[in-house]
């Protein structure tokens, strides 16, 4: 390659490098962007907290289950226990944790039903009393944060019809942008097509929060 | 406070000097988002997805080193995890069709305005990794160094490559303008 040509692809890579910079950046919607981070961030407090006091209550039950064990199996000496006892043992544990579970939904803070969403997940194989209840506090828990963590919840269970159609009523009967959010993206995630209607009407809904109506259109490109 | 400082602290369990973080970054890396994919809507996703990441992930932070690297790390893992599963979006063409449309204003400024969006398809057409370096030198301002870190290459390597994907760009720009060799008008030479 001569000079010349040299000088002149080094003079065009200036150039470009100049033109560059004139390419406009995107329009950034910042609002949005904050308003899903700052959802984010509480629902994984939340977490951080329960995580601490849940396994503070697990030590402590964890040391008074051995000294009960210790002190029982001193002063007694029981027969190996039979195989129907065990199953037994197991579904009354089940069924106790459901009841608890059930119970902490029902609570006045907003913290213990917190508790008593993020619980659901520990129960094995939970029956329909719980899947009712979670519903029952996606469409009707006052504190916003509750309703978020039922969503998550329920996604254990989105094989169910009844699961799917609240859901997706809850799209235009939740007042909560948040709320409304995390249920598009939960209709993404399942690529739910029976959604579609309903978030045409949402996203062209002047009557809706704008995050919600850009959610909405965003997600009828995605589903498909 | 530092960058460095405000995460260190979020790894100890403040997490809400995430907040502070996400205010200082959060538009730069929607930039470094949308210009590497050319979807609005994928860079949005994904800047929430980085931030999830940063706060799934925080105890692996180690002060040592820039926490603006560590987070552009994250960002690079995402966006490669988000497209495994996904087709990338069409570049945005709206814009051209929009200076195709104008009232007519200088001929140069018209084409200028379009050289400016053949180049933004350009830099869409050129291979990712080259794009990459571009976005991060021109755009994110970082410097070889700091690319050469979060690359994992050495800094020889990042300015040689950085060379060589602005010429396959001025290529791609020349082949989309149909013509043979880099004649550029300004819109300020009217």
């Amino acid at each position: 390659m001569d000079r010349d040509n040299r000088d002149s692809d080094v003079n065009e890579a200036v150039d470009v490098w100049q033109l560059l910079d004139q390419i406009p950046a995107e329009p950034t919607n910042s609002d949005a962007m904050r308003l899903r981070f700052q959802a984010a961030l509480h629902v994984e407090r939340q977490r951080v907290r329960w995580r601490a006091a849940r396994w503070a209550l697990t030590a402590a039950a964890a040391l008074v289950l051995l000294a009960s064990g210790i002190v029982i199996g001193r002063t007694t000496t029981t027969p190996p226990m039979p195989d129907a006892t065990l199953v037994e043992l197991r579904q009354e544990l089940r069924d106790m944790r459901q009841m608890v579970t059930l119970s902490l939904l029902q609570q006045q803070s907003a913290t213990e039903r917190l508790r008593g969403v993020t619980f659901t997940s520990q129960i094995d194989r939970p029956g329909s009393a719980i899947v009712s209840a979670l519903l029952d506090t996606l469409m009707h828990d006052s504190n916003v944060n509750v309703r978020l963590a039922s969503i998550d919840a329920l996604k254990r269970f989105t094989d169910r019809a009844d699961v799917r159609r609240a859901a997706l009523d809850g799209l235009t009967q939740q007042t909560s942008p948040l709320v409304q959010i995390a249920l598009i993206d939960l209709m993404v995630e399942l690529n739910d097509r029976g959604a579609l209607d309903t978030l045409q009407r949402l996203s062209r809904d002047a009557e809706v929060n704008e995050a919600v109506r850009q959610r909405a259109a965003w997600s009828l490109q995605r589903i498909g | 406070m530092s960058d460095e400082a405000l995460m260190t602290a979020v790894r100890d369990g403040d997490l809400s000097q995430l907040g502070l973080l996400f205010e200082r970054h959060h538009v730069a890396l929607f930039d470094y988002l949308a210009r590497m994919t050319g979807d609005r809507a994928a860079a949005e996703d994904l800047v929430q997805d980085v931030f999830i990441r940063v706060l799934k992930y925080r105890r692996s932070y180690r002060e040592d080193g820039r926490f603006e690297t560590w987070l552009y790390r994250i960002a690079r893992n995402a966006r490669a995890d988000y497209f495994r599963t996904r087709r990338p979006a069409e570049p945005i063409v709206e814009e051209l069709e929009h200076a195709l449309q104008a009232p007519p204003v200088g001929a140069n400024v018209l084409e200028h305005e379009r050289d400016i969006d053949r180049l933004r398809r350009a830099l869409l057409l050129l291979r990712e990794d080259k794009r990459e370096l571009i976005v991060l030198a021109r755009y994110r301002g970082m410097s070889h160094d700091q690319i050469a870190e979060l690359l994992a290459i050495e800094t020889g390597a990042v300015k040689v490559r950085l060379h060589r994907a602005v010429k396959d760009l001025r290529d791609i720009f020349l082949q989309l303008s149909e013509r043979p060799s880099w004649t550029v008008t300004t819109g300020i030479r009217t």
